[in-house]
């Protein structure tokens, strides 16, 4: 099967597994085992394609244009961590069939499982750097899963959510780094990369580029300082663990290092930093483990000081050191791997994995103890099995390297150390657990493990000795090839023996195995006699909370930051968009500046001097009383709308002046029809307000005086300038022949620019509907649902010709005599308003203002006569109207279409109306009628919407009067 | 009508403005009983109009050329006299969009939200009339009308199913929108009376003309606009009032103005591109780094709020304004493959934003933290003659009482689904949030985008925006990671939440489309590209308005206008 | 006029930064006002021109007024009217169910 398919077939069998049911145990560990099985075997006959630097490509097309695609790339190297990833994850799928509880939700976990075995194998044979770090982060996502398999547990939790955000972040710099190598190189492809080491490492861009790509590698494989989130991780089901944090995940770090190595390495940037985290991470680690009480806390720091090495071996800048750190990479995989699984045995067949409280289980399970043994000797180092050949290398190259006198020295000291540490924890997590008196107060009976649980173990432990022995007939081919992708091509000469002579390495692991067979002697009493509960000098310095407390500490910051950056009331949003609409000119046109145009002036004639200083001091009046004294704002405003009215007249604007007039009517109906449910402000009785409200006062009324300047200085400039080349003419031109209509504003309404009044009416119909969709649960205030006073007084008066007393009605008695002459008004008004709309298209009019009229004659009705007396009488439907003159108008226009002309296209058609002449009738006319029709509508919606409140209000005093007298 | 063929294509154009609209005169003469009907009516109504914009969208792709257009002239006047239609890609991208999401919402609604209020469905149509109308014109004031639409009716949803919280988020919006507005209206009636026109295409003629006496007015005008739009395309510091107002607006609702954002930034990129492109070198670089700057506080504003937010309506407000941010930061360095690829960004947040509010609803109902109870009505209200209708939402006959169809395994698909929200908004594998980043990262790096064509090659501000996207990208997983956890791994025993197949639908389809994004990422980035090609050099717009030909009248009635130029 | 303009703007910004619903709804309605005269400014304003098209006189901006504006200002007009309206009730609605008419729906605390 193709590469391509082998990507995507852990994924398929992914979600196959998320949908079996969730109690088929066997179903799923069988579909997944397989699964990873038939990827096992596909990667492993790649071997011969790879076995001398051969490489194999296989690309997909998926944005080209961007230069990305989707190659998948395996070479030696890639083939090796290929092996591991699918080997063990055969091994471990088969090991948690048997681990895995049968109350557990086992399809997530296999899901998730296949899911990440995807990611790595994605991840490992990626041949561009943008699909490595897709993967990369995919695998962050999924192990966040698995390690946060058991979600209820509050440790899972943190962990998972630790480790993602540290590796996810970890990934995002690795992004940046990719993305600055595709910058320099000039494409994202490895080849083309690997190619390119000498012009990155020339590159001035080189050194960020490093920290980026370091920072991504350090914090996916814990090094020194990410070190810290590894162990918490191990919240993980111990399947998870011997997966992800021994073999696969953590290795992805070292990966890349060892990916790039052609590229990046061999600067003195690259030594001192790669090479000093990995010596701080190998010695922190492997100190931390000595301490540790939790088997897979130790076996945790274990691994963490492990990768170290292999970041050590990878920092140290020789080729030799790398085919080390290759070496390392498997040997590693194999024992760690069988180390947990043995910790998920014990765990699982006692109970707890508190080293401490572990005693003599060697006796219980004699067979598991002897495999945990040998792996952990092989994590040691111990001769005759993988561990030590690695460590042998490793010893030599810390020996044989050429720098300063210091690193001569010291590396070979510090690389002792921690073989001594090693042999330590080695011995604590077998001789502690398994020897001396059996432990009693166990929570449950130890015993050997079924048959197929051990099998895993033995088989990666079997690896151990083969290895160990005939390093060069077992491993060597492999390592050969998985080594030279690595070095670049030419692969230094080595030989995988288990015996060299006596020399300096060998020296080296002798005093390793004596001193840390002493070290443990020792530090076991200490342990024995309680002390060191935790690891001395570094086991204060705990980067978990550390990290919490950021974590928490970055929301807080960011609730603070919220509240200094944003509000969340009115005021200062609308200052600051006040602020910003007056700073932004002045800031633009600072450059310009701004001047009077040389248009002569028009002669100020008394009039309009008049008219303005009456308006301005309305509005200033307004503006002043319309905190307490709302009415007397009201009628002040009105004022001002009537002169915005004249003014509109005296600069020949008959049609404006006719619509603001009547809107300014509707105006103020509504908003007397509004007061009355807006309980009057009690004045407050302390007369000195406090300072910051003052403050806030002054800024606003500068911003104010500002803005009105600005306005004024703006429009000055306008109207002092001469006409602009204007588009108007033409429609003054085509107004007649075009448009049919000599009112040019009409025509320009209802044809040239048609479709604004379109969307004109559309908001009006809107807002009308929006009012009553509110009003329809409109609660009015406490105070003001009292009747006002007027109307209590008038209970008495039985005058009504129109109905008894009895009337529930608003205004029942009095204004008797104007309702009677008002109820004449309606036809006139409708006569009125038939002749402004017919005349409309040639003359000031038109089907608004009479829309308008009618619905004011109608209101009028309301206001003496009362609601229920008028819809006793007329049949309204005023949604159905504003329906009717929206589709009116959509017709009008769409008319057009069927005649084969554009939306809205106008037609004027002649008809001979015998009296009157020839009446020249213009499709606009429709359109008239809609805007008639929907101005009516939503006018009459809302005002008797408002004015139904009155209705309710006396309801609502009913029921409170009758609550009252029922309590 | 340029490219296309066909006797009723140049009105598709028109379409997607009035079929909503008939829709909703029609919706008004269902009476409101009926939910039914209304509901039906109007999901048709809004596929329909998915439906159109598809067409649209292919026909003007299919229309070649570096910039397919398509021009409709509405009552049949040559620009710049009457009003102008144009679609080109970026219109018609934004318009499929506006189909997505709408139909995602009207189909969310109908589980139970439209019948918390009277006429939810008229509303909606009309919002969508006013947004495409305002996604589709080329007339500045008819821009402004089509706002006004579009903000009336969002004002009418916003305040669907009333409430305190509702009104009082309401209020807020409402006066800021109306100021903003009447900004809007003074920015307009300046640069008319410097350029004396209203149509884009013209104005863009006309601005090399403009004496230098009037720069500074036109720039006055322009600046006006500018704070005007920002405040609708959520710009720091004009923006307080999104996260607020749109949680408190009912889900659907939410969703649905995700895309009102949108149509600001559209418009910014529209005029600014179109407008400022043609000036002489003197005031090219005009605000264009304020833009940056603005954008960028934007960003972290956004990154910051959804840090420090615990509800998960708000995480959404947040990341819309974290993509608006980025958007405008785009549109101010203004590269071509730029922002083709923040095109492509917008297009997933907004899907993403959008079904993460629809999430949010599906995710607070089972955790029965439900929004603001609605109001129950004193039985006597009456309202006058056939307005009345009784409140079915208020007697009761809400689906908290009757127990929906559960669909299985409800909880892992809401996880799955916010799973896959997280990772369209911070950007990570394996959906297309990462593609567009990738776009816009490698945009941003790519020294061949520093273009002539660009105002000003700012290698500091690329650096600042390169880090900010990554950062910003950080801040999110972190403050998703926060909200995944408080909501599905927090142990407390619930019941499994019981989810309706009609809820659930719309939020799988928008993932699914993140999803496919990704894999056609190729065909989408080069759509957008081109589309952003249009913007970067509009002449071909300009052109392509200017010289569409009005219909040649055969009678009297009227003459053929054309020669009127 | 220009001086008109300028303090209807600015009385409608004050009033609108206050924190009063109904005052902040009478500056919206000046506003509206100063808005409307503006735009009506754009257009050259003259005193006694011709609205109306009449045979005979030729159709220019000399003799007639620019209609342009009026047009729009008519638009606006209606338009404001209508959002003034809509404001009227969300803030009657408002000060019914917060029992306050502070903008934010509850009094600011110091």
């Amino acid at each position: 099967m193709s590469l391509a398919l082998l990507l995507a077939l852990p994924f398929i069998g992914s979600v196959i597994a998320a949908l079996l049911p969730s109690n088929a145990r066997n179903a799923e560990s069988t579909w997944s085992a397989a699964i990873a099985a038939a990827a096992l075997v596909r990667v492993a006959v790649m071997f011969p394609q790879v076995r001398d630097g051969g490489v194999v490509r296989e690309q997909i097309a998926w944005m080209p244009s961007a230069g990305l695609d989707l190659t998948i790339r395996v070479d030696g190297f890639a083939w090796m961590f290929a092996m591991l990833v699918t080997g063990i994850g055969f091994l471990v799928i088969l090991y948690s069939r048997y681990y895995m509880s049968p109350s557990d939700p086992v399809p997530r976990f296999f899901a998730f499982l296949l899911a990440f075995m995807g990611a790595m194998l994605g991840l490992v044979t990626s041949g561009n750097l943008i699909q490595l770090v897709f993967f990369w982060e995919l695998t962050s996502l999924t192990s966040f899963m698995l390690i946060g398999y058991w979600h209820h547990r509050a440790d899972a939790r943190r962990g998972a959510r630790m480790a993602l955000l540290v590796t996810a972040a970890g990934g995002l710099c690795l992004f940046g780094g990719a993305l600055l190598i595709g910058r320099i190189v000039g494409s994202y492809d490895l080849d083309v990369v690997l190619g390119a080491g000498a012009q990155l490492r020339a590159d001035p861009l080189y050194r960020p580029l490093l920290a980026l790509v370091l920072i991504g590698a350090f914090t996916k494989s814990a090094q020194f300082p990410f070190q810290f989130w590894l162990p918490h991780a191990m919240a993980a089901p111990t399947p998870v663990s011997a997966y992800l944090h021994s073999a696969t995940m953590v290795k992805a770090g070292v990966f890349v290092l060892a990916r790039l190595w052609p590229v990046l390495s061999g600067t003195p940037e690259w030594f001192w930093i790669v090479g000093g985290a990995g010596l701080c991470t190998l010695l922190i680690g492997a100190y931390a483990a000595m301490f540790q009480r939790d088997l897979k806390g130790l076996l945790a720091y274990s691994t963490i000081s492990h990768l170290g090495l292999i970041t050590l071996l990878l920092g140290l800048d020789s080729p030799l050191a790398a085919v080390a750190a290759v070496f390392h990479i498997i040997n590693h995989a194999t024992f760690k791997a069988a180390l947990f699984m043995a910790a998920g045995v014990i765990d699982h067949e006692t109970g707890t994995r508190d080293i401490l409280r572990l005693n003599g289980l060697f006796k219980a399970m004699p067979i598991t103890a002897t495999l945990a043994m040998v792996a952990s000797a092989a994590m040691a180092g111990v001769p005759l099995l993988n561990g030590f050949l690695s460590k042998e290398m490793f010893f030599a190259e810390t020996v044989y390297i050429a720098s300063n006198p210091w690193v001569e020295w010291g590396l070979p000291i510090a690389a002792t150390i921690a073989g001594i540490f090693a042999v330590v924890y080695a011995l604590r997590f077998s001789v502690d657990i398994f020897f001396g008196e059996p432990s009693s107060d166990l929570p449950r009976k130890p015993h050997e493990p079924s048959r197929w649980m051990r099998v895993p173990i033995e088989l990666l432990v079997l690896a151990c000795l083969v290895v160990g022995i005939f390093p060069a007939q077992s491993i060597g081919p492999v390592l050969a090839a998985a080594a030279n992708p690595v070095v670049g091509g030419d692969l230094p000469d080595y030989d995988l023996a288990l015996w060299h002579g006596v020399n300096a390495p060998l020296v080296m692991s002798v005093l390793a195995m004596i001193g840390g067979a002493l070290c443990y002697a020792w530090l076991r009493r200490q342990l024995a006699r309680g002390r060191f509960r935790r690891a001395p000098l570094v086991g204060r310095l705990d980067g978990k909370s550390a990290f919490e407390s950021l974590l928490a500490r970055s929301s807080l910051v960011a609730r603070h930051a919220l509240e200094f950056f944003g509000t969340r009331r009115l005021q200062p949003q609308l200052f600051l968009l006040a602020l910003l609409a007056v700073l932004a000119p002045t800031a633009s046109m600072w450059a310009e500046g701004i001047g009077w145009g040389p248009r002569p002036r028009v002669p100020a004639s008394p009039e309009v001097v008049a008219i303005s200083v009456i308006g301005i001091v309305c509005a200033i009046a307004a503006t002043w009383q319309s905190k307490y004294h709302r009415l007397a704002a009201l009628t002040m405003l009105g004022v001002v709308g009537l002169v915005v009215c004249l003014t509109f007249v005296w600069f020949s604007a008959p049609d404006l002046a006719l619509t603001q007039l009547v809107v300014e009517v509707v105006t103020l109906v509504l908003f007397l029809l509004g007061l009355r449910w807006l309980p009057k402000r009690a004045v407050p009785d302390d007369p000195h307000t406090p300072l910051h409200i003052r403050i806030r006062r002054a800024r606003d009324l500068v911003l104010a005086l500002v803005a009105g300047a600005g306005m004024a200085a703006l429009s000055y400039a306008m109207l002092t300038r001469p006409a602009p080349q204007s588009i108007s003419p033409f429609f003054l031109d085509q107004a007649v022949p075009g448009g049919g209509g000599a009112n040019v504003i009409n025509v320009m309404l209802v044809d040239f620019r048609a479709f604004d009044t379109l969307g004109e009416i559309t908001v009006l119909g809107v807002v009308a509907l929006t009012v009553y969709a509110l009003l329809r649960r409109f609660r009015p205030p406490r105070e003001s649902a009292r009747l006002p006073r007027q109307q209590n007084a008038s209970q008495g008066v039985a005058t009504d010709l129109v109905h008894p007393r009895t009337t529930p009605d608003t205004l029942p008695g009095y204004m008797l005599v104007p309702a009677v002459l008002i109820r004449w008004l309606l036809p006139v008004a409708g006569m009125i308003a038939a002749y402004l709309f017919l005349r409309g298209h040639n003359e000031p009019g038109g089907g608004f203002v009479a829309g308008l009229v009618v619905a004011i004659a109608i209101v009028t009705q309301y206001l003496v006569a009362g609601a229920q007396w008028v819809e006793a009488r007329i049949e309204l439907n005023p949604l159905r109207w504003i329906a009717l003159g929206l589709l009116a108008a959509v017709g009008t226009g769409a008319g057009a279409i069927v005649v084969g002309y554009p939306f809205m296209t106008t037609h004027t058609a002649h008809i001979d109306v015998p009296g009157l002449g020839v009446v020249h009738v213009p499709s606009a006319l429709f359109l008239d009628t809609g805007i008639f029709a929907v101005v009516v509508g939503s006018t009459l919606l809302t005002l008797i919407a408002l004015a139904h409140q009155s209705l309710r209000g006396r309801r609502l005093a009913a029921q409170d009067a009758d609550e009252a007298s029922a309590h | 009508m340029s490219a296309p063929s066909g006797p009723l294509m140049p009105h598709l154009i028109a379409l997607p403005v009035l079929l909503p609209l008939v829709a909703a005169a029609l919706l008004l003469l269902i009476h409101e009983s009926r939910h039914r009907v209304k509901a039906a009516v109007g999901i048709a109504a809004t596929i329909g109009n998915l439906v159109v914009a598809t067409t649209l969208l292919v026909i003007v792709n299919a229309g070649g050329g570096p910039v397919a257009i398509g021009i409709y002239l509405p009552s049949n006047w040559a620009a710049p006299f009457g009003i102008v239609l144009a679609v080109d890609r970026v219109t018609s991208l934004m318009l499929v969009l506006t189909g997505v999401v709408s139909v995602a919402a009207a189909l969310f609604s109908a589980g139970r939200w439209h019948r918390a209020g009277v006429h939810y469905h008229t509303l909606f149509q009309i919002q969508l009339v006013g947004v495409n109308g305002a996604f589709l014109t080329g007339d500045l004031f008819n821009l402004f009308v089509f706002f006004e639409v579009m903000l009336a009716a969002s004002y009418g949803l916003l305040l669907h199913g009333s409430g305190t919280l509702r009104v009082r988020a309401g209020l807020k919006y409402i006066a800021f929108n109306l100021l903003a507005s009447s900004l809007l209206l003074v920015g307009i009636a300046i640069l008319y009376g410097v350029t004396g026109t209203l149509n884009f295409a013209d104005i863009a003629q006309k601005i090399p003309q403009i004496p230098p006496s009037d720069r500074g007015l036109l720039h006055a005008g322009a600046a006006i606009l500018g704070v005007a739009v920002l405040a609708k395309a959520a710009m720091w510091p004009l923006n307080f009032w999104l996260a607020a107002a749109y949680s408190a607006a009912a889900a659907p609702v939410a969703a649905v103005f995700v895309i009102l954002t949108k149509v600001g930034v559209y418009t910014m990129l529209r005029l600014w591109t179109l407008l400022l492109s043609t000036e002489p070198g003197a005031s090219v670089p005009f605000g264009s780094d304020a833009l940056i700057v603005g954008g960028l506080a934007t960003l972290f504003f956004g990154a910051i709020g959804m840090l420090a937010s615990q509800q998960l309506r708000r995480v959404a407000g947040y990341s819309m304004i974290i993509s608006s941010g980025t958007s405008l930061a785009v549109i101010g360095v203004g590269d071509e493959t730029l922002i083709g690829a923040a095109l492509f960004y917008l297009v997933g947040s907004t899907l993403a934003s959008c079904a993460l509010y629809l999430l949010a609803e599906l995710i607070e109902r089972s955790r029965a933290i439900d929004a603001a109870p609605p109001i129950r009505e004193h039985e006597s209200d009456r309202l006058p003659f056939r307005l009345e209708t009784r409140d079915r939402f208020a007697e009761g006959a809400d689906d908290e009482g009757r127990p929906g169809t559960a669909i299985p395994a409800a909880t892992s698909f809401l996880g799955l689904s916010f799973v896959a929200c997280a990772l369209m908004i911070a950007g990570l594998p394996p959906l297309s949030g990462f593609v567009a980043k990738f776009a816009m990262l490698g945009a941003l790096l790519d020294p061949a985008t520093g273009s002539p064509t660009t105002y000003v090659a700012m290698a500091a501000m690329r650096t600042t925006l390169l880090v900010s996207l990554l950062a910003s990208g950080l801040l999110s997983t972190i403050a998703l990671t926060r909200a995944g956890l408080r909501h599905f791994w927090a142990p407390h025993e619930r019941a499994p939440p019981r989810l309706r197949l009609v809820e659930c639908a719309p939020v799988a389809a928008l993932l699914m489309i993140c999803a496919s994004l990704a894999v056609y990422a190729d065909p989408a980035l080069r759509y957008s590209r081109e589309a952003a090609q249009g913007l970067v050099d509009p002449a071909r717009y300009i052109d392509s308005v200017m010289s569409a030909t009005v219909v040649p009248a055969p009678s009297a009635s009227r003459i053929p206008t054309s020669a009127a130029r | 006029m220009a001086l008109a303009i300028g303090v209807l703007t600015s009385c409608g910004v004050w009033l609108v930064l206050r924190p009063r619903t109904f005052q902040v709804l009478m500056g919206l309605a000046l506003l509206a006002y100063g808005v409307n005269l503006f735009i009506f400014s754009m257009g050259s304003l003259s005193v006694g021109a011709e609205p109306i098209i009449r045979a005979g006189v030729p159709p220019d901006l000399l003799h007639y007024t620019d209609p342009l504006p009026q047009a729009l200002v008519l638009t606006a007009i209606v338009i404001s009217f209508a959002t003034t309206a809509l404001f009227l009730v969300v803030l009657l609605a408002s000060r019914g169910l917060t029992d306050s008419d502070h903008v934010d729906g509850e009094e600011e605390r110091p």
